[in-house]
């Protein structure tokens, strides 16, 4: 058995669609030689750590995840062949961390607007890469899931009106509650004069109106990666790194290319150090060891992938279900170490879950049984089913039929 | 008449019981214009001296010593640093006019005794502070703000700014929020000054794990997408995080530091004469750490646990953190010792 690197799959002309799983491969390729590892395309679903890239040792049985720990377990436990060429002085080696630190805190938030964020780039380049290297159902579900994640990441940098299909949602739902609540409702056909703004405003895309604000934030995280004078001088870790968060903001062919724009027109030395980087890793007819993960990719586990990706959409009981499978998952994990982990409630708190569910829903049906409040019971009863009930008539004919009165 | 088409009942509509209705009909809610502020809330509510909110105890905030919040601490040490005469007080969140402490209330005025000057959020603080001692005392000493203001590389202090912000940040609150074995300090730092119930107190103590968590995965790359997925508010359980890892980064920026401080010949970082803005926010997590976080948590996972963040930041390049430690302590809060040492080890 060789070391099994699992990643996301290629996209935009590069080996992953992912920062760290690109960085991890091209560490990994730098490092090792080829015969002794290979690349195993999935995806979050499928591997124990729910997160990409993971790293399978087999010598050790481990599974690690996250571009750091990785580094760090290729160089505590060693494949044979493995050397890593970079040789930093104390003060680079700190250098080096540093700016690790800075690419996972600022790069990657500026990355997701870019191809997340953005609802027109999301649309047109990162989905349908998505739906592209992974298998049927799956689309449905883990590229949403992996944009929620993103936009996350991005929230605190304010720059939501990017994503206009969550402004249009906004918009659908105020309006539809203006019209539940107010008296009068103008025709559709009618709101000509409020319709979608005109003019310039209106022509414009989002990110042409918030352009200087999205060229502050880049330059904020690129004028710190620019000052860079010799990258070589940074650990093999810290380049691959910065290639895969950099590569991923300049190559993709994106319909609004700010963040492209932005690289090429002020920052040419970024520009160069990902064009040689890309060069000297990855050059055109090197081959990398992809292998195929024939169990992962049968049919009934990609159905059950589906099931959970979707299980986890469910309102409350998904919450409560991702925790209890994210838990499992994670002992599993720390089993495979040789680490014990105290038992967690998971199963219990599913059940109380549940339990809940259903009691809130027999209290709704109950509570919608009951009559409205403050109006007058009325109770029909049937009517006795006698010949006084039918009136005048009935009253002549009992009194024929008897001979009374 | 062009009303809603759906007469029908919805969820989500309940109406407005009969009697309630009618209630109201006789009884329209009216809202009265706002009162002015009595005489005295200046008096009550600000002093002679510029207040400081921070996160802090009654007897801390008396002796005016250190924050047991990190984001407050910071600040403070910035402003004892600065010639600017100040008195701490205890606040929450809730108090902030910005949603987050710490905020400074300038020296009452007596000239306008009920229109109060505006609080100060922590960003503006340091002008402020410089602001107050140019116009007042004048003395000749070189504020903090001018080496602060132009570091002489401002742009790889950036880079190792978010070692701090990002690695030790994530540290510091797994250890204090999710690690069980704190949970008696949490208790005592944040979730006691705020209620006495304990149905509260319970509901608090989820809520700040809760958030804690979410902050750790948003912010690092250990973000599991299996997790983030469910809900789309965000469920994030402390089990999605790879502990090892926050720690493990931890130790890196930590050497990192060090390495960093080692080079510079002052003993403040990046060569200034003075300490700056970057050696307080570290100081802010370094003391903290070293303070209530001396020795290794007790349920530990096998393998003989990890070492506490006190001590790695006491191990970090030889103990240079440790000593930069005692530098701006020495600076900021002269004749100072550190009087939770041995006391808070229980």
């Amino acid at each position: 058995m060789v070391l099994q690197l699992h990643v996301w799959g290629p996209a935009f002309g590069l080996p992953s669609i992912d920062a760290e799983c690109l960085a991890a491969i091209a560490y990994l390729h730098e490092s090792t030689s080829p015969t002794e590892y290979q690349l195993i395309q999935t995806s979050p679903s499928a591997v124990p750590t729910q997160h990409l890239p993971a790293l399978h040792d087999p010598s050790t049985s481990t599974w690690t995840s996250g571009f750091s720990r990785i580094a760090t377990h290729l160089q505590t436990h060693p494949p044979p062949s493995f050397s890593d060429p970079s040789r930093p002085s104390p003060l680079e080696q700190a250098d080096s961390t540093a700016y690790t630190a800075f690419l996972t805190q600022h790069a990657a938030p500026l990355l997701s607007l870019s191809l997340y964020v953005s609802s027109a780039n999301y649309a047109a380049a990162t989905r349908p890469a998505y739906s592209a290297i992974l298998p049927f159902p799956l689309p449905w579900t883990e590229p949403p899931a992996v944009r929620a994640v993103m936009v996350r990441r991005a929230e605190h940098l304010g720059m939501s009106s990017l994503d206009t299909d969550a402004r249009a949602e906004k918009e659908r739902e105020a309006e539809e509650r203006a019209a539940a609540e107010g008296w009068v409702t103008v025709p559709s056909a009618l709101k000509l004069g409020r319709q979608k703004e005109k003019g310039v405003g209106g022509m414009l895309s989002p990110e042409q109106k918030a352009r200087i604000r999205l060229e502050g934030l880049a330059a904020d995280v690129l004028d710190v990666l620019g000052e860079v004078e010799d990258w070589s001088t940074l650990s093999l870790a810290a380049r691959c790194l910065a290639f895969g968060y950099l590569a991923l903001m300049m190559l993709p062919d994106v319909p609004r290319p700010w963040l492209r724009e932005v690289m090429r027109r002020r920052y040419p030395e970024l520009c160069d150090f990902v064009n040689g980087f890309r060069r000297e890793v990855f050059p055109k007819g090197r081959t990398l060891p992809w292998a195929e993960d024939k169990a992962g990719m049968a049919a009934a586990v990609v159905v059950t992938r589906f099931a959970r990706g979707a299980l986890c959409e469910v309102p409350w009981i998904g919450e409560y279900w991702s925790q209890w499978w994210t838990a499992k998952k994670r002992r599993q994990v720390l089993a495979a170490r040789g680490m014990k982990n105290g038992s967690s409630s998971g199963m219990l708190l599913l059940l109380e879950a549940g339990l809940g569910m259903a009691l809130v829903g027999a209290g709704a049906f109950f509570y919608r049984g009951l009559p409205p409040f403050g109006e007058a019971v009325q109770v029909w009863r049937r009517p006795l089913g006698t010949l006084s009930g039918l009136g005048a008539a009935g009253a002549i004919f009992s009194g024929a039929l008897y001979g009374l009165d | 008449m062009a009303s809603t088409p759906s007469s029908a009942p919805s969820w989500h509509k309940i109406q407005i019981p009969r009697p309630l209705q009618r209630l109201f009909d006789r009884f329209p809610l009216r809202t009265y214009e706002p009162n002015d502020l009595p005489q005295r809330s200046q008096q009550l509510t600000s002093s002679d001296v510029a207040t400081l909110y921070v996160f802090s105890t009654d007897e801390d905030a008396r002796i005016g010593a250190p924050s047991f919040n990190p984001g407050c601490l910071k600040w403070q040490t910035l402003l004892r640093l600065t010639n600017l005469q100040f008195r701490i007080l205890p606040s929450t969140n809730h108090a902030s006019p910005t949603g987050s402490l710490p905020f400074l209330l300038p020296p009452r005025t007596s000239s306008s005794p009920t229109s109060s000057s505006p609080p100060i959020p922590a960003d503006k603080l340091l002008s402020y502070a410089a602001q107050k001692s140019t116009t007042t005392t004048n003395s000749p000493s070189p504020t903090t703000t001018t080496t602060t203001a132009k570091p002489p590389s401002p742009k790889k202090s950036e880079a190792y700014s978010s070692l701090i912000t990002l690695s030790l940040r994530n540290a510091w609150l797994h250890a204090l929020y999710l690690d069980r074995s704190r949970t008696a300090l949490l208790r005592a730092l944040y979730i006691a000054p705020c209620s006495s119930s304990r149905a509260v107190q319970t509901a608090l103590l989820y809520q700040l794990r809760r958030a804690a968590a979410e902050q750790i995965l948003s912010s690092s790359g250990t973000t599991k997408v299996g997790t983030a997925v469910g809900g789309a508010g965000g469920s994030s359980s402390a089990d999605a995080i790879d502990e090892e890892g926050v720690y493990a980064e931890a130790w890196d920026a930590l050497c990192a530091l060090a390495s960093l401080l080692a080079e510079s010949e002052t003993g403040w970082f990046f060569g200034a004469e003075k300490p700056g803005t970057f050696d307080a926010s570290l100081f802010a997590y370094t003391h903290l750490m070293m303070e209530y976080m001396p020795e290794g948590s007790s349920t530990e996972e096998g393998e003989g646990g990890r070492m506490a963040l006190g001590a790695m930041v006491r191990k970090a390049g030889n103990g240079e953190l440790a000593r930069h430690r005692e530098r701006v302590l020495q600076a900021a809060w002269p004749g100072w010792e550190g009087r939770r040492e041995g006391v808070e080890s229980s």
